[in-house]
């Protein structure tokens, strides 16, 4: 048991040099494109994101379709604040053609660099706060959850598309740089590594404290809550109140990562908050393996890696059908994902050859 | 000094659609005993046991609590993650404990105290918990497989371990829904037991069709019919009844599907 | 007056598109609690082979007969989904029962699959599907004009939604249904062939999808992405109602049907959907288990 825990932490150690080598294989040239570090930046977003869903799929067992929504929030929220840096403080262009001479109310907090933060953080922390404590509180659970995570994604969207004039709409905020000021190109290099470093220590804080919840007697009751909740709260336990603080530290996590997100690619737009931007998260879960940290990481990054790679020429349509066929036969077969393969199929199936020494 | 009754059981009635598991039930459990409640199936045993962990909401009447610190506590209407905190303990019918988690793990989680989020995520255990842990798992038979996962026991052991997390949860009352069932005649007896060295501190509640068990560890016996109370005594006397053994022990060969 | 009366029917008409959608939802989750994020991708392939039927007719018979290519296209849509459905119960869902969030999770693979295949043979574009001559103009009652195609879609829900309830609650194999989806296990002691009962059902609800693709088909241009816009309020429908009720997705959808409207006349349309579905969503944590419930001493429902 302590090997294999050790295991996934060294699996995690192994991805996070191979990520710190990358920046300096560029300034080597081994690497000739900048922007796949941008785009590697975007993948650490998407990790945390993923750690976020495993602690409250994989462990407790609730499966939110929704957490595009908070990585949207906290994406919009910092981008209010970097568009508002871009632009002096001035009204942008959809507000102009929404009717708006000044800046609407709700941007205005942003304007101040502290505020804005604060606010970054805390509504994230607020909305997720609120739905939770409804939702786990009623009792509303399983599939029903989902169903209501997954409609409320769908208010949002609707709701960010609609208001087109303080949201920029479809087209979402755009034309912005990041908090460290432009990062694109090699004169900004600099610039870029340090935010590509920050968000790489950003991601092993976040993997650290979910690894220590998970080693505690709350994350040994996260793992109850999911294979009986009735059961939990005739051990004495509010579930409610453990589901949804960590219904909330998913969130916080997923908002983090939109926040990276948009330092990273410069903009903003609704289908992130789409639900099957959500579900797509959710995959990455799945098929990197559910319910151990690590996971959620290879597959977040397993699938962008395909995605990029794959998202021009001949393999686009291709690239969907196997995205697709992927994930029909990670749910049908291998429930652990990649690492459940290489933890427990491949092992069986060695022994299988090797003549059932074990059995 | 508070009074002999531990617990006391209203004038409860329920209604399922129209159908009434419990009607008028009126029953007080004594401080320190082992009281038990048998008879055929549908007689509301189990929804009476529910009833007092608030798994289901009756639709009249009350249940009051006298613990011992002397407090009245009415338990209509309160949560039951409440009602666990205040000492009343229960073990269902199919035994239901946490699959992935090892035995230990389970004990551990049963554990007095600790309940709320914080206070879990900082929670190192004690030396003391760790021994009565250890203890409870000795009397059980489980110390030897304490780090296995619980799914992986056999269905009499998952009947053991339950009682296990019951007995170190150091509730007031511990209701047992079948707490046998599943079990041979040696286990049984030792379970038997254990219940009455254990009775010194607690009171017990036992659901059973068993009646050598019955027989064995009883100092009460309230008969369920229809919903109803049929009679109440101590086991020679509920025996002897000509309507008891109409209803049930007529049948004795029944037991539930 | 007239606005009023507009204002009903429109509910009237919204409301039954949803229950169309719903209905097949109703069967495949509210009975088989299989979560079909597939079902949507369903309702395109209705769609979109109502509009291959067109173009065959367009290509084959003589023009006066292309207004019956409706009629085929019904016939075709459902046999289509229904087929599919079928295949997709064999090979994905029957290994599922009893693992609800997995079920969520499979059948979005097979719907990414599905949207792909979609682009891939009709492309990104959307294409139309002319409605038969019959369906064109409407009916006018003193100044209210209730137009043809909407008041055909009512015709086809209460067909459907009488089909359903007929097999669901007064045949023979609506009871052997109902058998296999309370308990599977007794249902095959008792001589049910459960697969088969399993394989039906499954492939019934995915028949609806289709058959409401068919009329969606008329309302507006048919893309990849025409199921998602309305498998969101399907499902909401169903919960709303209370799953596994067939009464309740009548009054889940209709509640969503006339509320959209009702709260359009004030606001945009997006905006009023943000808003339904954030009160539905509101409702459902004072009615967690629906409007319609039955009581279950099993709280592990």
């Amino acid at each position: 048991m302590k090997i294999k825990n050790q295991g996934y932490n060294i699996c995690f150690a192994v991805i996070i040099l191979v990520l710190a080598a990358m920046p300096l294989l560029l300034s080597a040239g081994v690497i000739t494109s900048s922007s796949f570090i941008l785009f590697l930046g975007k993948c650490i977003a998407f990790s945390i994101v993923a750690i976020g869903l495993d602690l409250i799929w994989g462990y407790t067992g609730i499966l939110s379709l929704g957490h595009g929504l908070y990585f949207a929030l906290g994406g919009y929220a910092m981008a209010m604040y970097l568009k508002l840096q871009a632009t002096n403080g001035k009204v942008t262009s959809f507000m102009q053609t929404g009717g708006f001479t000044d800046l609407p109310l709700i941007w205005k907090p942003f304007l101040c660099t502290p505020l804005a933060f604060a606010l970054i953080m805390l509504i994230p922390v607020v909305v997720s706060g609120l739905v939770g404590y409804f939702i786990f509180k009623n009792r509303v659970k399983g599939v029903y959850f989902s169903i209501i995570s997954q409609a409320l994604t769908w208010a949002a969207y609707s709701l960010f598309t609609g208001l087109q004039s303080y949201t920029g709409g479809n087209v979402g905020i755009t034309e912005m740089s990041s908090v460290l000021g432009s990062i694109k190109g090699s004169a900004h290099q600099t610039n870029m590594f340090i935010m590509f470093y920050s968000s790489l220590v950003i991601l092993v804080v976040v993997y650290a404290v979910s690894y220590g919840l998970v080693h505690t007697k709350f994350g040994r009751l996260l793992i109850a809550i999911r294979d009986g909740e009735n059961r939990t709260y005739f051990s004495g336990y509010k579930v409610s109140t453990y589901k949804n603080f960590i219904y909330i530290l998913s969130a916080v996590f997923a908002a983090i990562a939109g926040e990276i997100f948009v330092n990273f690619n410069g903009s903003i737009t609704p289908t992130q908050m789409t639900i099957s931007y959500s579900i797509t998260m959710v995959i990455w879960v799945a098929v990197g393996g559910r319910n151990c940290l690590v996971g959620g990481v290879i597959g977040a990054f397993l699938i962008n890696l395909c995605d990029y790679n794959f998202s021009s020429g001949a393999m686009v349509e291709i690239w969907q059908y196997i995205l697709g066929a992927i994930f029909v036969v990670t749910i049908l077969f291998f429930k652990g994902g990649l690492v459940g393969i290489i933890r427990d199929q491949l092992p069986m199936a060695i022994r299988k050859v090797t003549g059932k020494e074990a059995g | 000094m508070t009074g002999e009754n531990i617990l006391e059981i209203k004038d409860i009635s329920v209604d399922f659609d129209g159908y009434c598991a419990l009607l008028h039930v009126n029953v007080n459990v004594k401080r320190n005993t082992i009281h038990f409640f048998i008879g055929p199936n549908g007689a509301g045993k189990t929804t009476l046991l529910d009833i007092i962990c608030a798994k289901t909401k009756s639709t009249g009447g009350v249940c009051m609590y006298y613990p011992k610190d002397g407090r009245e506590i009415k338990l209509t209407g309160m949560k039951e993650y409440k009602i666990v905190k205040e000492g009343i303990g229960r073990k269902f019918q199919v035994p239901s404990m946490f699959v992935n988690l090892s035995i230990m793990e389970n004990m551990m989680l049963s554990l007095k105290g600790h309940k709320g989020v914080l206070s879990s995520i900082f929670y190192r255990m004690s030396k003391e918990e760790e021994e009565s842990i250890n203890n409870v798992l000795e009397t059980v038979g489980l110390i030897d497989k304490k780090d296995e996962n619980a799914g992986s026991l056999a269905h009499g052991q998952k009947q053991w371990l339950e009682i296990g997390m019951q007995l170190v949860q150091k509730p007031e009352i511990i209701m047992l829904d079948e707490p046998v069932a599943g079990m041979g005649k040696p286990e049984t007896f030792k379970t038997g037991e254990i219940l009455k060295k254990i009775k010194e501190s607690c009171t017990i509640i036992v659901v059973e069709h068993d009646m050598d068990f019955v027989k064995q560890i009883a100092d009460r016996v309230t008969v369920l019919h229809e919903g109803k109370v049929l009679m109440e005594g101590d086991y020679e006397s509920v025996l002897a009844d000509k309507t008891v053994q109409a209803v049930y022990l007529g049948r004795g060969g029944e037991k539930n599907a | 007056m007239v606005q009023f009366i507009n204002t009903i029917f429109n509910g009237l008409s919204l409301s039954s598109i949803i229950l169309l959608t719903s209905l097949g939802l109703a069967i495949t989750f509210g009975l088989m609690r299989v979560i079909n994020m597939a079902h949507g991708e369903f309702l395109m392939i209705g769609a979109y082979v109502t509009y291959i039927v067109q173009e065959i007719f367009v290509k084959i018979f003589p023009e006066s007969l292309f207004s019956l290519y409706y009629f085929a296209a019904l016939i075709a849509a459902f046999a289509v989904t229904f087929a599919l459905g079928a295949l997709m119960e064999h090979f994905i869902i029957s290994r599922l029962y009893g693992r609800e969030i997995d079920s969520l999770l499979a059948t979005w693979g097979i719907s990414i699959i599905l949207q792909q295949a979609a682009r891939s043979i009709f492309g990104m574009q959307g294409v139309n599907v002319k409605a038969p001559s019959f369906l064109n103009g409407g009916v006018s009652i003193g100044p209210c004009t209730f137009s043809h195609n909407r008041l055909f879609i009512l015709v086809l829900v209460a067909f459907c939604l009488f089909i359903v309830w007929f097999i669901m609650y007064k045949s023979d194999f609506g009871k052997k249904m109902r058998a296999v989806m309370q308990n599977r296990a007794m249902a095959q002691c008792m001589g049910i062939n459960s697969k088969r009962v399993d394989m039906i059902t499954f492939s019934l609800g995915s028949g609806l999808a289709g058959l409401a693709g068919c009329s969606v088909a008329l309302l507006g241009s048919i893309d990849s992405t025409v199921g998602q816009n309305y498998i969101v309020n399907s499902f909401i429908a169903v919960v709303l109602g209370g799953v596994g009720k067939l009464i309740g997705t009548v009054f889940g959808s209709s509640i969503i049907g006339f509320a959209s409207i009702g709260i359009e006349n004030y606001t945009s349309a997006s905006i009023a959907k943000a808003a339904i579905l954030i009160i539905i969503i509101i409702v459902l944590q004072f009615r967690p288990q629906g409007l319609f419930t039955t009581k279950s001493r099993n709280l592990d429902e």
